[in-house]
Parts: C-alpha cells; sequence; structure tokens
C-alpha cells in the first residue's frame, strides 16, 4: 500500500526538481535533468565500451621521479631568448664547475618547497656542490630547508616583506637577525660532506663578535667592528666530517643575514631564498641596492630565478600601473650587480579562488604572466612559465580534486605531492633546453 | 552512489514507489531490495559483486553450522572462518590500491554487520534467518558507506512486517531527517570544512595559533555534521522503506564524561567495540584486565581507520582517558554525584576539549603535523586573520544547534509532519535553493565513507 501523503510530497518535490531547471531562462537552477536520470541507472561496464573519439591530449605533468630525460624535448613553456641562459649552460658543462642557482621566490619558497626538490633533481644529475645558502633562524614557523635542522634564539628578526630593517639591509636572503650576546643558531647538515662555509654579516663601528663552532672545535671568531658599515663574509673551511655546526655571539651587538655551505666536489649549489609574503616590490623598495650587490657578487651566481607573482595577483590596478617598472628595475639591479650571470623569471603557479561553486584561476593571475613575460623577452631573460606548466588555468581546482591532494585548501600553496611536481616540471624545462643548447 | 548526489535521490524515490507497490506481493518488495543493494555495490565497482554475495553466502552457512550444533567446540571452527574471513575482507579493501588494485569501497561496515549475524548467533544471541532476507539485511544500501552498523537480527525482522505501511508520521520523520543530513552536510560541515579547516590541518604552520585554535573547534563540528548527516540522510532513507536503523549520534559534545561521550558519538561503532570486541577480551574479573582491555578496544577502534601512527594515537588516547575515568569512578564508588549546574558545564568543558585534542590526531595527516597544530596553539598567538565573520557565524550557529533543547527538535519534527505534502515538497525544494546558493565546490565525500 503506497503511503499517501509521503508519496505526495516527494512525486511534488520530484515534479518540481524536474521542471525547475527547464523553465526558460531558469536553467541555473537545481533540479533533475534527464542526465542525472540516466546516471542514476547507469553501470560502467566492466568490459570495453566503443571508443569515444579521442580528446585532445592533456599537458603532461612528470612525477617527481620521473626516468632522467634523455632526448631533449621542446619545451613551450619555457622562453630562452638567445643567449639568455647561456652563461648559466657553459658552467653546467664546464667540467668540476661549482654552479650556483638563486632562487628568489615567496611563502612555497620559505618552507624550501619546490625549491628542494629542483634541488635534488639537478644535484642527481649534475653533482651536489653543497646546500647553499640558509637564514639564521625561523623567520616563520614554517621556514625550513629540506634536510636541514636549524634551532636558534636570542635573535631579533627582521624579514624585509614585515618588521623590516630600517636601514633596509636584508642582506642575500631578505632578513635581518640582530642578536646580543649569548644569541645563538645551530644547523644540523643533512650530511658530513660539506667542506667550507660562509656567515654574511654586517661590520658596523659597534659591531660585536660572534664564533663558529663545530662539536667542541671553534672554527673561527668573527669580530664584526668596522670603521665604516658594509657588508662583510666570513669564509671558513669545516673540519672533515662536520654534521652540526654552531654560531654564538660572544660579545656587543652583531647584525647577519645568512650561512653557505659547500662541499669541494662539482655540481650544483641551488640556493632557496624564500620571503614570506615576498613580491617584487619588496626587493625595489626594501632591498638597499649597495648592500644587495656586494651581496649578489660575492655570491657570483650562474643563474638568478625571479618567482614571484602569487601575491601580486590579487592587485589588478597594481599590475596594471607599477608592476612592470618595478619587475624592470629588479632586472636592472641584478644584472647591474652581475653582468654575466643568467636571469630567469619563473611564473608564480596557478592560484585558485572559488567563483560560482567552482575554483578558478584568479581573475588578474593570467594578466600578471602576460606581463612577465612580456619583459622577460624585453630585458633578455629566460622566462618559464609554471602556470602553464601546470595546466593553465583551472590547475588548483584540479590539483585539488587529485587524491592524495596536490595543493592546500587555500588553493594556493602546494602540499609536498604538488611541489614535487612542480619542481619536477622545472627542473626537466631547464635541463631539456640545456641538452639542445648543447648539441 | 554517496547520498550526496542526485543520482542517488533519482534511485531513491524509483525505490520507494517500486517498495510500497511491491509490498502487497511480500517477498518481492524484498527481492527488489536486494537487487537495488547489489546495483550500490556494482556502481562502487563491479568486483563488489563478486565479493560481496560470496561472503555473505560463506558466512550465511556458517551462521547456519554455529546454530545447527549446540557444542561450543565445535562451534569455534565456523565462528573463527567468519571472523577471519570478514576481517580479512577489510583489510583486503582497505589495502588492495597497494597492489595496484582500486576498490573505493572499505566493506568495513558490511564487514561489521556480517560479524553481528555470526556471532550474535554464536553467543545464542539470534536465531538463523532465511537467506533472502539475510541478504537483504546485510547489503542494506543506505548502510553500505558509513553505517550505522546495525544487527542484522535487528534488521531482518523487519522486512516481515505483513500489511505493514509507512504512516504519515513515519514518512514526514524520514523526509524530515533526509532534509536535516543534508543541511548538516552542505550548510555547515563542507562550508567549516572549506573555508578554514582543511587549510590550517593541510599547512598549520601558516596560520596563527587562533586560526589554527579555530580551525580547530570548527573540525570538531565538521566532524559531526558530516557524520551525523550522513546517518540521518541513512536512516531517513531506510525510514521510507518502513525500516528503522539505530541512532548514531545523540549530541556527543554535550557529555559531561569520556564515557558519557561514547554513548553519544557514533553509538552503533561503539556499541559493536564493546559487545563484539571488549566483551570478548579475557579477565574481567581481574583487577587490571579491564582498565587495559579498554585501552586496547579503543586502540583497535583507533587502527581500524587507518594503519596510521594518528589514528593509533586517537584510539591510545580515548582509551587511557577511558580507563582513567573508569578508575576514578570505582575509586569513588558510592560517593553521590554532583548535581552542581557548575560542575556539570566544567566536567562537559573538560570532555569536549580532551575530545578536541584527540581529533587533532583524528584529522591530522601525520604525527608531525598534528604536533605542528599543538605547536601553533601553544605558540599563544590569538590573532585570527583567516576566519572571515560568515565563518565565525556558520561556526556559532553549529555550536548553537547543537545545544538547542531536545523539545525544539521534537517541535520542529511535530511542525513539519503537521505540514500538508505540498508544503514539505515546498520546504524540500527551498533547502535545495539553500544549499545550491551555499555549498561552493559541490559535496566532498563523506569523511567516514573513506573508513
Amino acid at each position: 500500500m503506497l503511503p499517501r501523503k509521503t508519496a505526495l510530497a516527494i512525486a511534488t518535490f520530484t515534479l518540481i526538481a524536474l521542471l525547475a531547471p527547464n523553465i526558460p531562462g531558469k536553467e541555473h537552477l537545481p533540479g533533475i535533468t534527464p542526465r542525472n536520470v540516466a546516471a542514476a541507472f547507469t553501470l560502467r561496464m566492466p568490459w570495453p565500451v566503443p571508443a569515444l573519439p579521442p580528446a585532445p591530449p592533456a599537458p603532461s605533468v612528470p612525477v617527481a621521479n620521473a626516468p632522467k630525460i634523455v632526448a631533449a624535448a621542446p619545451q613551450p613553456n619555457l622562453s630562452v631568448p638567445p643567449g639568455s641562459l647561456d652563461h648559466f649552460f657553459d658552467a653546467l658543462a664546464r667540467p668540476g664547475a661549482t654552479v650556483r642557482i638563486l632562487h628568489y621566490g615567496d611563502s612555497p619558497t620559505t618552507a624550501d618547497s619546490i625549491t628542494a626538490d629542483v634541488r635534488r633533481l639537478l644535484q642527481r644529475r649534475f653533482g651536489d656542490a653543497g646546500h647553499g645558502f640558509l637564514l639564521i633562524a625561523k623567520p616563520w614557523a614554517w621556514y625550513g630547508h629540506n634536510g636541514i635542522e636549524l634551532n636558534a634564539s636570542g635573535w631579533k628578526i627582521e624579514p624585509a616583506s614585515q618588521d623590516r630593517a630600517a636601514d633596509h639591509f636584508h642582506g642575500l636572503g631578505g632578513v635581518s637577525f640582530r642578536g646580543e650576546s649569548g644569541a645563538y643558531s645551530r644547523v644540523t647538515l643533512p650530511d658530513d660532506k660539506h667542506t667550507d662555509a660562509v656567515v654574511y654579516y654586517l661590520a658596523q663601528l659597534d659591531g660585536g663578535s660572534f664564533t663558529v663552532s663545530a662539536g667542541d672545535t671553534v672554527i673561527t671568531s668573527v669580530n664584526t667592528a668596522a670603521e665604516e658599515k658594509k657588508p662583510g663574509f666570513a669564509e671558513f673551511a669545516l673540519p672533515e666530517g662536520t654534521k652540526e655546526v654552531e654560531l654564538r655571539v660572544t660579545s656587543g651587538r652583531v647584525r647577519l643575514f645568512g650561512y653557505r655551505f659547500d662541499k669541494d666536489t662539482p655540481g650544483v649549489q641551488y640556493s632557496s631564498l624564500g620571503v614570506n609574503g615576498a613580491q617584487v616590490q619588496m626587493l625595489v623598495r626594501y632591498f638597499e641596492v649597495g648592500q644587495w650587490t656586494a651581496a649578489l657578487r660575492h655570491e657570483n651566481p650562474d643563474l638568478v630565478v625571479v618567482n614571484y607573482g602569487t601575491n601580486e595577483s590579487i592587485f589588478p590596478e597594481y599590475i596594471d600601473g607599477e608592476y612592470p617598472d618595478e619587475l624592470r628595475k629588479v632586472i636592472a639591479r641584478i644584472r647591474a650587480a652581475l653582468p654575466g650571470a643568467s636571469v630567469l623569471i619563473m611564473s608564480p603557479m596557478d592560484r585558485g579562488v572559488m567563483e560560482g561553486g567552482a575554483i578558478v584561476t584568479a581573475p588578474a593571475l593570467e594578466k600578471l604572466i602576460d606581463v612577465q613575460k612580456r619583459i622577460a623577452a624585453e630585458t633578455g631573460c629566460a622566462f618559464f612559465n609554471t602556470f602553464q606548466a601546470m595546466g593553465g588555468a583551472g590547475t588548483m581546482g584540479r590539483w585539488y580534486a587529485e587524491q592524495p591532494r596536490l595543493v592546500s585548501a587555500d588553493f594556493t600553496h602546494p602540499l609536498p605531492q604538488g611541489a614535487a611536481r612542480v619542481g619536477a616540471l622545472f627542473e626537466q624545462a631547464l635541463v631539456s633546453a640545456y641538452e639542445s643548447a648543447r648539441r | 552512489m554517496l547520498p550526496t548526489t542526485s543520482e542517488y535521490y533519482c534511485l531513491l524515490v524509483v525505490v520507494f514507489f517500486a517498495f510500497w507497490l511491491l509490498r502487497g506481493s511480500g517477498r518481492a518488495s524484498v527481492g527488489l531490495v536486494l537487487l537495488v543493494n547489489l546495483f550500490f555495490y556494482a556502481r562502487w565497482g563491479w568486483s563488489y559483486l563478486a565479493l560481496v554475495p560470496a561472503a555473505a553466502t560463506v558466512d550465511f552457512f556458517l551462521a547456519r553450522a554455529i546454530a545447527g550444533t549446540g557444542r561450543k567446540p565445535i562451534q569455534r571452527l565456523p565462528i573463527s572462518i567468519s571472523i577471519a574471513m570478514n576481517l580479512g575482507l577489510i583489510v583486503f579493501c582497505r589495502y588492495a590500491p597497494a597492489t595496484g588494485l582500486f576498490l573505493p569501497l572499505t566493506l568495513s561496515f558490511y564487514a561489521f554487520q556480517a560479524l553481528t549475524y555470526t556471532l550474535d548467533i554464536y553467543r545464542g544471541d539470534a536465531r538463523p534467518v532465511g537467506y533472502l532476507t539475510y541478504l537483504t539485511s546485510v547489503t542494506f544500501f543506505p548502510t553500505v558507506a558509513a553505517g550505522p552498523i546495525t544487527r542484522v537480527a535487528a534488521l531482518a525482522p523487519q522486512w516481515n512486517w505483513k500489511g505493514k505501511t509507512l504512516t504519515s508520521e513515519e514518512g514526514g520523520r524520514a523526509l524530515f531527517l533526509i532534509g536535516l543530513g543534508l543541511a548538516k552536510k552542505f550548510l555547515i560541515a563542507d562550508y567549516l570544512g572549506n573555508n578554514l579547516v582543511n587549510r590550517v590541518f593541510d599547512l598549520p604552520t601558516l596560520y596563527s595559533g587562533g586560526d589554527v585554535l579555530l580551525g580547530v573547534y570548527a573540525y570538531a563540528f565538521q566532524l559531526y555534521y558530516d557524520f551525523s548527516g550522513y546517518s540521518d540522510i541513512a536512516i531517513g532513507s531506510a525510514l521510507l522503506l518502513g525500516i528503522r536503523l539505530p541512532a548514531n549520534f545523540n549530541a556527543p559534545y554535550r557529555a559531561t564524561n569520556l564515557a558519557d561521550f561514547w554513548r553519544r558519538w557514533h553509538i552503533t561503532f561503539s556499541n559493536w567495540l564493546r559487545d563484539y570486541l571488549y566483551f570478548s577480551l579475557p579477565g574481567k574479573r581481574t583487577k587490571w584486565m579491564p582498565y587495559l582491555g579498554l585501552v586496547i578496544t579503543m586502540v583497535a577502534g583507533g587502527v581500524w581507520h587507518g594503519a596510521n601512527g594518528t589514528f593509533a594515537i586517537w584510539g591510545l588516547l580515548h582509551g587511557v582517558g577511558l580507563a582513567l575515568f573508569r578508575f576514578w569512578q570505582a575509586a569513588r564508588r558510592g560517593a553521590k554525584a554532583s548535581e552542581s549546574r557548575g560542575i556539570k558545564i566544567g566536567a562537559g568543558l573538560l570532555t569536549f576539549h580532551f575530545v578536541l585534542l584527540a581529533w587533532i590526531f583524528f584529522r591530522a595527516a601525520s604525527v608531525a603535523t598534528a604536533l605542528q597544530i599543538l605547536s601553533q596553539i601553544g605558540s599563544l598567538h590569538w590573532n585570527v586573520v583567516n576566519a572571515t565573520p560568515q565563518f565565525v557565524l556558520v561556526l556559532a550557529i553549529a555550536a548553537a544547534c547543537h545545544f538547542v533543547p531536545k523539545d525544539w527538535y521534537d517541535l520542529s519534527l511535530l511542525n513539519f509532519n503537521r505540514t500538508p505534502a505540498v508544503l514539505q515538497a515546498a520546504a524540500m525544494t527551498l533547502l535545495l535553493l539553500a544549499i545550491r546558493t551555499v555549498s561552493s565546490t559541490g559535496a566532498a565525500p563523506f569523511i567516514y565513507s573513506k573508513f
């Protein structure tokens, strides 16, 4: 016996749901469509069904441990104006060379996300010349470099993007650390093969002293007092087998900017220089030019990667206004400091926002990437279109839907699996272009 | 096919009308439900059509063998086979992806239900039923994905009610529960998940202590509204066919102690653990074994959610918490429980925050992430910058609705039942429009459907 009232309620509701999407002009209303009804009673057959016309090929997304590229493939996402990467490629090809790469980036880079994967892949291919740059302490709780433990205490930390130093001296990595007697920084390296290190500091009138030790052995003692304020670089050899290094302020006040760890083996050194909330304008407005130039020259990299845009992408007026000129200024300052080095602009990843029930690409992102591409061509820089390499518009939605997920629920930051994909895409593009150039 | 899809409701409408039209012809209506059950499994994957009926048939005959002899030593072999087979089924489905075989449904809830049949017969608490009735009960489609875990002994007799029809009160209650479940899922659980919880648990170190703490509170309510929403829909769907499933939740965050919490949270699962695992453990009359039994039971319950340290810690926290509470109760036996409202509120807050602590491990992807979350909260940076006013409003509504008196719920149900059928349909339409307006990315899968 059909329960009358319930049956009537269900029938009425079903009728409304069937009719609603079919009212002219009301197609957006929720309801039941013939497609829903068909889908409800459809079973996917376990045997092959007649093939549909082939879909257009999806962009291939390699995984982190993809096999080595044996033949150079065209890299539509990497634009290499003539000569733009020659210096970098020559360095890679030079036997016994240490190839230094600086990667300036924003929040993902602060956790060595993406850069750790590129470092690992390039070092696997070309050799490991050491970890490279590292900040003195954690300016953000999530700051960290792959394989490295960093413990520090007693520092006043001034990132260029936030509580910036009044004199805009932020060193190579964009963060200034002020410490007095007792402040320390302890670094545990991923292995015991590092042979040399550098501490970036500020020489200044009333500068104090610090020591660097390995175990009970003081490796070096540095007095930062000087007649004029200028960047200082304390270079020293590490005792064989050093895995842990401790820096300690022994007297007065010191100001530091970071470490660099080298190995005496040839290969690639990939320095991750992430600053949370960073934008191109940070380099222009809050990196004092003289001290940044000195730091860049001391580092003497073969390739500088400028990887900003995520934070700018939500300010369309800025992109239309000051952004192009500020990006040009950054390139000009790097070129002035490092006339021979290769420079590559790396676009941001896709950034998702909610719209109409779907995760779509942030409206101004593609415009920003167009600007980056145009300025790269104009200034003779290489350009890697991360956004397109990932899959273009809507990638965040697709990567968010993948299992396991590749990106965070903020539709901005990659999870480790997503970072590995992006890192592999970038590394493969570089290597492919290198192999093409070597032919 | 999850009950968040329009396909589920298309099928449910057809099944509803067909079931009641066939009801007069007795077994045909039961056969129809069995076909629908098998269709549901086939929708999840054709391999289930081989696995589930085969396992169910083996259990059916094992149960017959158990019932056929009154001698415990002889009964032990078939019951052991049944336990091994059903636990093996859970393990196989859970870890099949590692072998390249993709099984989207873990069959946990099927296996738990199947075990209630053989174990109840082994213990003499139930009698064997006919094959059609058994198969229909143990595979009943509303319970496929995430319960409520229903004893076959409680479900089977309901198929045989002669002359049974659906009263307008039962029908109204069924529609009300389905609507309530959808609202819980789409308007609260998914909103909280999409707008802060998932972000905070993905990358906790990107958020301030205040954001993370708010995200953890929100997760407690997201999980409750998600799972109880599913349970409401399942209970409502079954009730449309005149089948009563057991309640799965009873305002769990109003619990004033941990034992009370487990009488209110995922009730059918905690009952299952108690009846079939805890009571089966030896040493009930020893001094310490009952306490250890609680820990073992809860750790086993935790590990069932996944072979991951986070779930083991979650189970361990609850096990130790329950054991300590039991010990405390035993130590003050005879003392009169305090009737003070203040003490009750304090006990409720303490219980809620203990549960909250355990949820951090339950939800975090790894123990390291859980510790990061605790570390962020411990940083005492209380600025909240990632929670919008709308988010805080939805969280406040979620909390408030959890604490509304049961009378209000009963009154709402009564009013819905008194409403004419056409207006009931209009209310459901309005709910559909609200869901369409509020829900942003479509439904996330029910959290418990992956277990």
